[in-house]
């Protein structure tokens, strides 16, 4: 799913960035830009961060 | 992540709205905004379950390219209208097939069945297809009507399933209990995912090219 309309950026860009170590929207922001134009994806990245608890089973298995 | 010219692509969206007849209003007074994005349909979900909570598709048609779609002004003046700040996460796909298992109950029209629909990932798409065509008679006796499939671009494991159902209770029934070829269900409301969407067509819209909007009721 698409997450920043603004750069591109999807679920599975952030996803990634938060199993590299992400934990504020501030520093996923820095690494893929997702966030930084018109701040309207902040809330949905934040929403991300959170599900990261509850990895999907089929991309963890991948 | 395809950029080639697309014949249809579709968008969908959950979010949650103040009140969802007031959304459509206001989508209805901006209608320029369907035009400058090329939609040639709108359809909008109303949660049966969780008051405010929509699923909104726009079928779009010769796109160039997602990311052209998705950053156009016009995709956030269609979030504006509906009166959302904060934009959701949003499936990017095409069909991969629209599979029609029945026609609803006699003397039911279409738009009374219930929509189920999900996003998640799944391991292999063609290979659910071939599951879910061989269960057909099963689904069809769970009251399965339809099972629309689409794959997001920019994930070849992701997908969108819209089934429509013919009753609330049966797809209660169908979410407590699906049918092992319907894996998606079990796979719903992970990681990045929202939860399962439960809900009946509230609106939708054809837009022709060139001309104004045509408003079906969906009752």
């Amino acid at each position: 799913m698409f997450v920043c309309l603004c750069t591109g950026v999807t679920s599975q860009v952030v996803t990634e960035l938060v199993a590299g170590g992400a934990t504020t929207s501030k520093q996923i922001a820095e690494k893929c830009g997702a966030g930084l134009d018109c701040g309207r994806c902040r809330r949905t990245v934040r929403a991300i961060i959170e599900s990261a608890r509850t990895d999907c089973p089929v991309h963890r298995a991948g | 992540m395809s950029e080639h010219p697309l014949h249809s692509l579709i968008l969908a969206a959950d979010y949650r709205v103040d009140d969802v007849e007031s959304m459509w209003e206001r989508l209805k007074s901006h209608r320029s905004i369907l035009t400058e994005l090329s939609a040639h349909h709108v359809v909008v979900y109303s949660s049966l379950w969780e008051p405010g909570r929509v699923l909104a598709t726009v079928g779009i048609h010769n796109a160039n390219s997602v990311r052209e779609v998705l950053r156009s002004p016009a995709i956030f003046e269609f979030f504006d209208a509906s009166g959302v700040d904060d934009i959701p996460a949003i499936f990017a796909g095409e069909v991969v097939e629209k599979i029609e298992l029945a026609e609803p109950p006699p003397g039911q029209h279409a738009v009374a069945s219930v929509v189920v629909g999900v996003v998640t990932a799944v391991e292999d798409v063609p290979a659910l297809m071939d599951k879910v065509h061989d269960a057909a008679d099963r689904f069809r006796d769970a009251g399965v009507c339809k099972v629309w499939v689409y794959r997001a671009l920019d994930d070849g494991h992701e997908v969108l399933i819209l089934q429509q159902i013919e009753t609330e209770a049966a797809a209660r029934r169908w979410i407590d209990h699906p049918d092992a070829a319907a894996e998606w269900m079990s796979a719903a409301g992970f990681g990045v995912y929202p939860t399962v969407f439960v809900g009946t067509l509230a609106h939708i819209t054809s837009i022709e090219p060139a001309d104004e909007p045509t408003d079906e009721a969906a009752g």
